[in-house]
């Protein structure tokens, strides 16, 4: 017990220490306009339709203390039920088409789709090849693209928070 | 003995009528088998107790356009030393029907049915020809990897169904799980056949990314497809690149100096070192106990970010190249990985002596999804899960390369083959990865870090390649094709051999437990998929 207090207190909040965010290219005020019922609480589901994996150890480094995208109100959800938001990484392979058209109908409205890496964006590496029917986009409509190749998750909270803020000035 | 010319020489002594012809390949002797006896030969290689081959891989090549025929290629490693041995048989373009090896070879079973969807080559007398990469919907009659299949074809869809195998008995239920799961992981069907809480019998069901990697392989140059390896599965960036490009340079007759070697030794190993912290933290996540897992993902992200520093990408991307690597590392930069290292070794030995403190941890980790020597054995098991069930094998050690034959890694070996022992091989190789990059630091020599291609390789020419990524080892087969390009390029990810073990090793475990037992194979889905 006393063992595990002394490292608790030895390591200290390790929390923001990471390197800032490049700015992101903006998300369309249309975008933003969706994701206002989500400015306090955001639901995210993620779903793999075909990436290397790369983005997904991004997204995971997310939850990670140094990032702990929970402050900020974004969870990931264990259902397409409970999200608001599908994050889709990967170029859509011929065997994931039919079931990420059903994880889009399972995710009660309104929902924001978010294409996450340069592969959900414009297949990447993999694009043409016959076992990739992708982008994202020509299955499921796209609120938000997140290019990189993988983003990395300073770059993917910097991209969150921008759809998310409140810009009543220039809204309004 | 086990040396593989003496093994070659006894193959053809005893099996005259069967090999029509022997060569020696970069050190790798060849035997030419009539398609017919490539049963009794394997089945002989296999279970003789000197020799005791393993399959390493299972492959076929469609020669066309130049020669009308298909060769299957069967590489198997051979007892204590692991040297190779390759066996191959012609097919006519006609025939398509090759003698099953399965029946003799668990190893094969998946392999076998590979080459039957990519090249609708048939292995007569294989227990289960159900598709396994074309899903139902594909249509009849496509065979990607046939060279007449346009790399851009589009598919078209037809009903079809896939049978499970089935259990029926009362109070047996079937429980789906998958594709898309509940946490941030890749794609994947798993059936499980319970009778109250203890599973019956688990049916990896895969092959949903599967992107036609190996057909994008053969529309690229050799020296340009660095970036599609290092995207084959994005954990083992380097684990690929590297593989990928150790292939090439044998076809290029590329000399690759020494500072690279041990640049590629560097990185190889801080590949190693986040993945396996990244896995010791999931492990104890998936026993609910959080704080390690929170510690792990802090160190994880630590070695993630000093990447990022030292190469300009989190993943240790662009780093690799033909003849060589892309960046030089300063003695700066060294500095402060060593430094970096230091400190997290001891962050690490803390915790670690905090995980083992936690009985009702180590309660859930003792003897849950137990894998024996014997069957991981049988199926060929390689890589952190292969060495946690007893079987002693490590590429840097059994073939070395980059710079493994001067600095030598220590292999963890455990014997007990469950969720503690594949966890403990995972603790040391961390510690052990440590101690290979401060060894790398004094020893890195001064020189150049690419060297140039010496060498046009001639169409038909071909090059394999052996990498002890941090899951298992990485096979590469390149064969060369016409003005430099790639002809065929067979992948090998150790998740391929590693997911039929799985299935042994939960049976009897209770389903809450499988997470865990996943968790601690940790294998690859994009790898295996390709």
């Amino acid at each position: 017990m006393f063992r595990i207090l002394k490292k608790s207190i030895k390591t200290g909040v390790v929390t923001g220490q990471h390197p800032a965010a490049q700015p992101a290219e903006g998300s369309t005020p249309e975008a933003r306009e969706k994701a206002r019922p989500f400015r306090r609480s955001l639901a995210v589901r993620e779903v793999d339709t075909g990436s290397c994996n790369a983005c997904e150890m991004e997204m995971n480094a997310l939850a990670n203390p140094i990032y702990d995208v929970e402050r900020f109100g974004v969870h990931i959800a264990a259902s397409p039920r409970h999200a608001d938001a599908l994050v889709v990484t990967g170029p859509v392979t011929f065997n994931m088409e039919r079931a990420l058209h059903d994880v889009y109908k399972q995710t009660p409205d309104p929902k924001i789709v978010i294409a996450l890496g340069d592969c959900a964006v414009n297949c990447g590496v993999f694009k043409g090849s016959y076992g990739v029917t992708g982008p994202v986009d020509r299955h499921v409509p796209v609120d938000l693209r997140i290019p990189g190749c993988p983003p990395r998750p300073a770059e993917i909270l910097k991209a969150l928070e921008e759809l998310r803020a409140s810009r009543q000035s220039t809204e309004k | 003995m086990a040396d593989a010319s003496a093994a070659a020489a006894l193959l053809k002594r005893e099996f005259p009528e069967a090999i029509v012809g022997t060569a020696s390949i970069h050190g790798t002797p060849w035997l030419r088998v009539r398609t017919n006896q490539v049963p009794l030969v394997v089945h002989y290689l296999h279970t003789k107790p000197d020799l005791r081959g393993s399959l390493s891989l299972l492959w076929a090549v469609d020669h066309r356009p130049r020669e009308a025929r298909y060769e299957v290629l069967y590489l198997f490693a051979l007892a204590e030393r692991r040297d190779w041995l390759l066996l191959s048989t012609d097919l006519s373009d006609e025939a398509r029907l090759f003698k099953s090896i399965t029946p003799h070879i668990h190893a094969a079973q998946w392999y076998e049915r590979e080459i039957r969807d990519m090249f609708g080559l048939i292995p007569q007398g294989h227990p289960d020809l159900r598709r396994l990469i074309r899903h139902e919907h594909w249509p009849k009659g496509t065979h990607p990897l046939k060279k007449d299949f346009p790399w851009d074809r589009t598919l078209g869809r037809q009903q079809g169904d896939y049978r499970f195998r089935h259990i029926e008995g009362e109070g047996v239920f079937e429980v789906p799980v998958g594709p898309i799961h509940a946490g941030i992981i890749e794609p994947g069907h798993f059936r499980f056949s319970v009778a109250g809480e203890p599973i019956m019998q688990l049916e990896v069901r895969h092959f949903w990314k599967h992107r036609g990697i190996e057909k994008l392989f053969e529309q690229q140059r050799l020296a340009d497809a660095v970036p599609l390896a290092e995207r084959v599965s994005g954990d083992t960036t380097i684990g690929h690149s590297l593989a990928y490009c150790q292939a090439v340079e044998t076809l290029l007759r590329v000399d690759v100096p020494r500072r690279a070697r041990y640049l590629r030794s560097l990185f190889l190993e801080l590949e190693r070192l986040h993945n396996h912290l990244g896995d010791v933290g999931a492990i104890c996540n998936d026993t609910a106990y959080a704080l390690a897992h929170a510690h792990c993902g802090r160190m994880k992200e630590r070695i993630m970010q000093l990447n990022d520093r030292v190469t300009g990408s989190r993943f240790l991307r662009d780093t690799m190249t033909v003849g060589g690597v892309t960046r030089d590392i300063t003695a700066q930069q060294r500095g402060e990985i060593v430094d970096v290292l230091d400190q997290i070794e001891k962050d690490f030995s803390e915790l670690e002596s905090i995980i083992f403190a936690n009985a009702s941890l180590t309660d859930r980790l003792e003897t849950t999804g137990v894998l024996t020597e014997r069957i991981a054995w049988d199926h060929g098991v390689i890589g952190v899960v292969g060495r946690a069930s007893g079987i002693d094998q490590d590429v840097r050690r059994d073939r070395p390369f980059a710079a493994y034959d001067e600095i030598r890694p220590k292999v963890a070996l455990y014997r007990y083959g469950d969720v503690r022992a594949r966890l403990r091989v995972r603790m040391d190789e961390i510690h052990d990865s440590i101690r290979l990059i401060r060894e790398i630091r004094l020893k890195l020599p001064d020189g150049p870090t690419a060297g140039e291609p010496g060498h046009e390789p001639r169409p038909g020419d071909w090059a394999l390649s052996a990498v002890e990524g941090w899951r298992g080892e990485i096979l590469y087969f390149i064969m060369a094709g016409e003005d430099g390009r790639i002809h065929r390029c067979k992948v090998r990810d150790p998740s391929f051999v590693n997911w039929p073990a799985i299935q042994w090793a939960v049976v009897g475990n209770i389903i809450p437990d499988f997470p865990l037992i996943n968790k601690s194979f940790n294998l690859s889905y994009a790898g295996n998929d390709l």
